[in-house]
């Protein structure tokens, strides 16, 4: 109950803040019949996907301080969990879904024991490293398709059980949904003690450990609830996209936009990964659609990514909302 | 059976021994000081005890358990709290946060964390620099935010490195009178590092002396004083000789 109250209450944040919060919300809940295109409405679709992933990726690499770089693993791990058990043996996206979580969860837990003995450079590495030895496997593994990948079967009615609809607007009040709970979930674990405790690691782990704090354990936990997370934006993919491959779900460009957009919006924050997603996402689809035209160009897109990265560490690393923040101290 | 027993210690970082079978014990109640010059091996002994240094060799016994090569967050949760004579100067948690965390380690709920929290900030007079980061603050304030954190995790024994360090003359009377008030009132038995003689002289009962890694001395404030291997150790051959 008092999770559920602190998750629910944000007046620690400024009435502007909570007024543009509410104009966002209905915004959103409108969008979909303001008669935009369909391109528009799949922006906003990975708008929010992103944004999901970003506030996942905020728990370990922003509120933590870790240099994450192998969430696209966990996407990975979502997508093909819900893909695969409804390819083999049709069960519904409901029931997959929890269990690629578990899977998630595992998997991050027997992966984040190790992992977290290194710290700095060598962790941010590792990271790396753990996500590039998945997709490989999956890249060369017959069973779950190889390289080709898998497509899902395609369902003509719209159908709840399998989350599969012709209609984007489903997905986009899905993706909405999930979004929301990301948003409350956040502000629930902001506050908490998990959140400060991580909050000291980052500050300063000497002290942390001196106050009774179990860093490794810590950081393993807040690690596992960041790849739950994503892997629930992957199973989102797998139904949205209906067909998934390693290169779509598992790339290493994955991971980095992943923790791009939140360090961008400002990592630590409620709202950076929100923010940093609003940015990139149309800046990708841009980039994308726009290089794919031009042969020769493709690339340029990490090379403004790589920019975009240097620019926000050395100008300021708490990102755009830090940003927005400095300029609020400076009006009062 | 002693409060704290330190047996036989020994640090070695690779030929450089910084703690040479060092041995004493400290009883419940106590405000002991440990002193001896730069490099003695002062700070390398708290690490040994508090578990950021596994000791090469030795034991330590803490209320007659055996805590030796416990990690720090084992032997704060047995009830041993320290500060750092370097406080790494942060800018992510506010005071209050700071206290807080400490607070967190005997509770789940922030509300009892930060009420715990105001209460000790209150007694050492913090509650006007609550929302303030650490590195916006002189360097007494630094000090009393990295004593109330190690407080708030309510210890049994607390061990301070050199919290008078850069404090000026009042500051350092204050501390004093804290620190014997946190003694008598809330029966917590104290060991400190201190470089500045008259501070641990004025307020503990008992004094270790540590030079070159080796426990040279042991005794009353006062006989300390007049002890020759701790003036040798202290100002060098010369002066000894001379008196
Ligand atoms: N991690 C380490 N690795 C190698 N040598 C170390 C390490 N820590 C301390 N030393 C060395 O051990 C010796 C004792 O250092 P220590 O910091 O314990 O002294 P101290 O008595 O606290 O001195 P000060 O009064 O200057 O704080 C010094 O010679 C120091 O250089
Ligand atoms: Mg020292």
């Amino acid at each position: 109950m008092e999770k559920l109250k602190d998750a629910l209450d944000f007046s620690d944040f400024s009435k502007t803040e909570r007024i543009c919060f509410i104009i966002f919300t209905i915004f959103l809940l409108v969008f979909p019949w303001l008669g935009v295109g369909s391109f528009v409405k799949t922006v906003m679709i990975q708008f929010m996907l992103f944004s999901l992933f970003g506030m996942g990726w905020n728990t370990i690499g922003g509120y933590g301080g870790q240099v994450e770089l192998g969430k696209a693993q966990y996407v990975g791990i979502g997508a093909y969990t819900v893909a695969l058990m409804m390819v083999w043996w049709k069960v519904p996206f409901w029931i997959s879904m929890p269990i690629g979580i578990l899977i998630a969860l595992g998997y991050s837990f027997i992966i984040g024991y190790p992992l977290f003995r290194l710290k700095g450079h060598y962790f941010a590495i590792a990271t790396i490293c753990t996500s590039l030895v998945l997709k490989d496997i999956f890249d060369n593994w017959n069973l779950v398709g190889a390289a080709k990948g898998i497509e899902l079967p395609i369902h003509e009615h719209p159908d709840f059980l399998y989350m599969q609809f012709k209609s984007d607007t489903y997905y986009y009040y899905f993706i909405m949904g999930l979004f929301y709970i990301a948003i409350f979930y956040m502000n629930w674990f902001r506050k908490s003690k998990l959140g400060y405790q991580l909050r000291m690691i980052k500050d300063d782990e000497d002290a942390a450990e001196s106050l009774g704090i179990d860093i490794r354990w810590c950081k393993i936990k807040a690690y596992s609830i960041a790849s739950a997370f994503v892997a629930v934006g992957g199973g989102f993919m797998a139904v949205y996209n209906l067909y998934i491959d390693p290169a779509s779900v598992m790339e290493l460009s994955l991971s980095i936009k992943i923790a791009l957009m939140a360090m961008l919006g400002g990592a630590a924050s409620l709202w950076g990964p929100i923010i940093g997603a609003a940015f990139l996402v149309p800046l990708d689809r841009f980039l994308g659609s726009w290089l794919g035209g031009h042969k020769g160009l493709t690339g340029i897109d990490f090379m403004i990514y790589a920019m975009l990265i240097m620019i926000v560490s050395a100008y300021q690393p708490k990102g755009i909302w830090g940003i927005i923040e400095q300029f609020r101290k400076r009006g009062r | 059976m002693a409060f704290l027993e330190v047996k036989n210690i020994v640090k070695d970082f690779g030929g450089l021994v910084a703690n040479n079978n060092v041995s004493f014990e400290i009883e419940k109640g106590e405000i002991v000081g440990l002193i001896g010059p730069n490099g003695a091996g002062k700070t390398t002994l708290f690490n040994c005890i508090v578990g950021y240094y596994r000791p090469s060799s030795g034991k330590i016994l803490f209320k007659g358990k055996d805590i030796t090569g416990f990690k720090p967050f084992q032997t704060s949760r047995e009830g041993i709290g320290r500060t750092f004579q370097i406080m790494k100067v942060t800018t992510g948690l506010t005071v209050l946060e700071n206290v807080m965390v400490g607070a967190f380690s005997r509770t789940d709920k922030r509300e009892v964390a930060e009420k715990e929290a105001m209460g000790i900030m209150e007694f050492l007079g913090l509650i006007d620099i609550k929302e303030y980061h650490i590195n916006e603050l002189p360097i007494a304030r630094q000090r009393k935010v990295g004593l109330a954190r190690a407080l708030a995790t309510k210890p049994e024994l607390l061990m301070l490195d050199e919290v008078a360090s850069g404090l000026n003359h009042t500051e350092t009377d204050e501390m004093v009178g804290l620190l014997k008030m946190l003694n008598k009132e809330k029966d917590m038995t104290i060991f400190l590092i201190e470089h500045i003689m008259e501070m641990v002289m004025s307020v503990s009962k008992r004094v270790i002396v540590l030079d070159s890694g080796v426990k040279i001395a042991e005794g009353l404030p006062n006989e300390i004083v007049k002890n020759p291997d701790v003036i040798k150790a202290y100002l060098g051959e010369k002066y000894a000789k001379s008196h």
